[in-house]
């Protein structure tokens, strides 16, 4: 869109169209510095940058430590250490207008049941659970885009209880809820009632504490879609691969492993360091964060984000097999993914500190535009097999991912009947190395789309016409159109 | 040793505790007017039948046995509308050795195996054969989703190593059994009482057919006796519905939704807790 059509668009709302026209001013610069080599692989579309503009001046995804904010007050604005829960809200509710993403919003909100349980005891139980219930609302009218990501657990707290308790009644797709869930650390209980909410409100996520702890350790969080990332960090960008389009180019398998890869990776990694490059020292981000200034974020724990998907199309392409289906298929795709680690290791990643200096692997979930090509390390839409194939054969393509990869999982309503049985089948899930379990039913009115929620009244309403609150409804209604996400298969019970 | 099997179900939440694979059986020794799965019930004559109303050729007969291929099926299910005899041409049959790889292939996922049907009693020393192998090799829990018209011999072998029966009672007047089933119901309440004073009568399941099987005071009389036989069988009250009748009853109305609720309050009052509402 050009400034004029986007200024006379009446599809989106003064907002949406402020961050538009930031991102057109944006895209007036030339872009950051590339080789002619790496220019070509981002027209071709083999490397998409998911249109984070020319001169990236903030970094795609920031965590700030909330829990050093509520320890210590903020000098830049102006705020004391709270002392009892609604100072605490209070303060929270301040500072995520002025946290800078990708989108406008932050991405990161905390983990919102241990810092709040703090303060629970310094209020009545009915006012405690007003303030979060007020805190929740503020977040889905003030942030509204489902890449707004708060987490939880993973061990029980009164403050986490309230909060499920309170989405439940909310059902909206604002925020995204990630539980941190350890079979060690997480009452059975509460992941039981955790996995009742989210066969309803389709949040919040199961994420497997114990495998991300031990990449990135016990302070990460959980951001955006399902990026893990050290929590006082963040990832510059995100910067990802077609692997569809990449084997297009390839004569046969052999070619595409020896050459078009390492070729395209070396790509890949160019753009993302020369971004992230831009970020710190053009824009200077750094020196003029006050979340910098006041040790909220900390260059040591940031790193980048190189992204992959379509590996389902790849290896059809290649060698004729379908992914979930063939167990060769399955060893195809691990030899691929180890390929591309490789060579991402072999390269410096700028100012990845957060990750021992080589550029975080991440699944990318899709964008909407995306067509007839399937998100991630996923089987495709449509066609996956049993559950337990579908999670043994993802369970082995995890592994190789350091900040983040997931999946999701649609049951029958019958779920719903029999939550022992859904703890079973994610207890497995976690044990076969599934990173992040999203699980759903197919009856549900929030739609998960790749890795955000969507509400199905709210399609509706966007496919009359209607202008929203929240931009993440355009993308999942395109989305919906373009990836058939609602022919994911069901696992239903007879 | 080999089985019959009208099909596997990988995941199942209703059949049973937690996460279960169903392996539903083929045959049965009742003929009910309200089968949800009448394709279950007899074994293939072979006469054919089946064959003349596929349309895709996923069906055929080679050495006089029907042939059923997968692929080319569409899941229509004329055959099965097409079969005059309640039995259907896709069955299988399993060597139990086969069956057993598939269950501990998935044991991580799955809390055990429930063998339905169909009535799988029929087949109770594959059973027996598939439960022995399983549970040797893992800590699985097996369950019997049962009609009750269970020989002696064959309920005395599975008692000795199921874990749990889930029990149809489709009537207590046996008059009503007899023109509901097409049997009595004598043996089942004998059956019903053996079980319940092992630990292994996990649940008794009751359709609810109006007016045929609905008198409160019947129901009132199953619920007194599961009360006086133990402390812990559920009860499991279900409205009938007519999704998947294919014979007698397919025009029937679902069960009436107060009529329901009425009665479930009134056997709450008898078995408090172990009375199971469904919707």
């Amino acid at each position: 869109m050009n400034v004029f059509e986007i200024i006379s668009n009446t599809n989106i709302d003064y907002k949406e169209k402020r961050h538009l026209l930031a991102q057109a001013a944006e895209n007036t610069l030339t872009y950051v510095n590339l080789s002619v080599k790496t220019e070509k692989h981002l027209k071709k579309g083999i490397l998409c940058d998911i249109f984070e503009g020319h001169a990236p001046y903030r970094p795609r995804y920031i965590l700030p430590d909330y829990e050093k904010f509520i320890k210590n007050g903020s000098e830049y604005l102006g705020i004391e250490p709270p002392k009892d829960m609604y100072e605490a809200v209070n303060a929270l509710m301040i500072i995520y207008q002025y946290v800078p993403s990708i989108t406008g919003y932050p991405v990161y909100v905390g983990q919102l049941d241990y810092i709040l349980q703090k303060f629970v005891d310094t209020v009545s139980e009915k006012e405690a659970r007003n303030l979060i219930k007020m805190l929740l609302i503020n977040i889905e009218k003030t942030l509204p885009d489902a890449f707004v990501h708060m987490n939880i657990g993973p061990k029980e707290t009164k403050a986490g209880r309230m909060i499920l308790e309170i989405e439940r009644e909310l059902k909206k797709a604002v925020p995204n809820i990630s539980l941190k869930y350890s079979k060690e650390e997480t009452s059975p209980d509460f992941a039981k009632f955790a996995a009742e909410v989210a066969l309803e409100i389709g949040k919040p996520y199961f994420v497997n504490h114990q495998e991300i702890k031990d990449i990135l350790g016990e302070n990460y969080g959980v951001a955006s879609c399902y990026n893990t990332l050290k929590i006082g960090g963040g990832s510059y960008t995100l910067v990802r691969l077609n692997l569809k389009k990449a084997a297009q180019e390839a004569k046969d398998y052999n070619d595409f492993i020896e050459n078009i890869l390492p070729n395209v990776v070396d790509s890949l990694c160019e753009v993302i360091n020369a971004r992230a490059k831009f970020i710190v020292e053009e824009a200077k981000f750094f020196e003029t964060s006050f979340l910098a200034r006041e040790g909220l974020i900390d260059i040591n724990n940031f790193t980048s984000m190189a992204g992959i998907f379509g590996l389902y199309e790849c290896i059809e392409l290649l060698t004729g097999l379908k992914l979930g289906h063939d167990d060769e298929a399955t060893k195809y795709g691990e030899e691929i993914l180890e390929k591309i680690k490789k060579v991402i290791d072999e390269i410096e990643g700028y100012g990845c500190f957060g990750t021992g200096g080589k550029i975080g692997f991440h699944a990318q979930s899709g964008i909407d535009s995306d067509i007839d090509v399937t998100a991630g390390v996923r089987i495709k839409i449509g066609s996956e097999p049993s559950i337990y194939n579908q999670i043994k054969t993802e369970g082995r393509l995890h592994k190789y991912f350091n900040t983040g990869v997931s999946d999701i999982y649609i049951f029958d309503k019958t779920a719903r009947q029999n939550i022992d049985g859904v703890i079973k089948i994610i207890d497995a899930a976690m044990k076969s190395g599934i990173k992040v379990f999203a699980l759903n039913t197919s009856d549900s009115e929030l739609i998960r789309i790749t890795g955000y929620l969507v509400k199905r009244s709210d399609v509706e309403k966007y496919n009359r016409g209607e202008a929203l609150r929240e931009d993440t409804v355009k993308l999942g209604a395109e989305s919906i159109k373009n990836n058939k996400t609602l022919d994911r298969r069901v696992r239903e019970i007879e | 040793m080999k089985g019959f099997i009208n099909r596997i179900i990988e995941n199942s939440f209703i059949d049973g505790p937690g996460n279960r694979m169903a392996i539903f059986m083929q045959g049965c020794n009742m003929a009910c007017l309200y089968c949800h799965n009448p394709e279950t019930q007899r074994m293939c004559t072979r006469c054919g039948k089946c064959l003349e109303v596929c349309e895709t050729g996923a069906l055929s007969i080679e050495e006089g046995k029907i042939k059923y291929n997968k692929k080319k099926c569409i899941g229509c299910d004329r055959c099965l509308e097409g079969c005059l005899n309640f039995s259907s041409p896709k069955y299988f049959e399993i060597e139990s050795d086969e069956l057993v790889k598939l269950i501990l292939d998935n044991e991580m996922f799955l809390d055990g195996i429930t063998f339905s049907g169909g009535e799988c009693t029929l087949q109770t020393d594959f059973i027996v054969d598939v439960v022995k192998k399983v549970k040797k090799n893992s800590s699985l829990t097996a369950f019997i989703d049962t009609n009750g018209f269970i020989k002696e011999e064959d309920l005395n072998k599975l008692i000795s190593c199921v874990d749990g029966f889930m029990f149809d009672v489709k009537a207590v007047n046996d008059d009503i059994h007899r023109t509901l089933t097409g049997v009595s119901n004598e043996v089942i309440f004998k059956n019903l009482k053996i079980l319940a004073k092992t630990e292994l009568l996990y649940e008794v399941r009751y359709v609810l057919v109006e007016g045929y099987n609905d008198n409160i005071e019947e129901i009132k009389g199953l619920s007194e006796l599961l009360k006086e036989l133990n402390d812990y069988t559920r009860l499991v009250l279900i409205p009938f519905r007519p999704f998947g009748v294919k014979t007698h009853l397919k025009n029937m109305l679902p069960f009436n939704r107060e009529k329901y609720d009425i009665i479930y309050e009134e056997i709450y009052k008898i078995l408090k807790e172990r009375v199971i509402k469904k919707d």
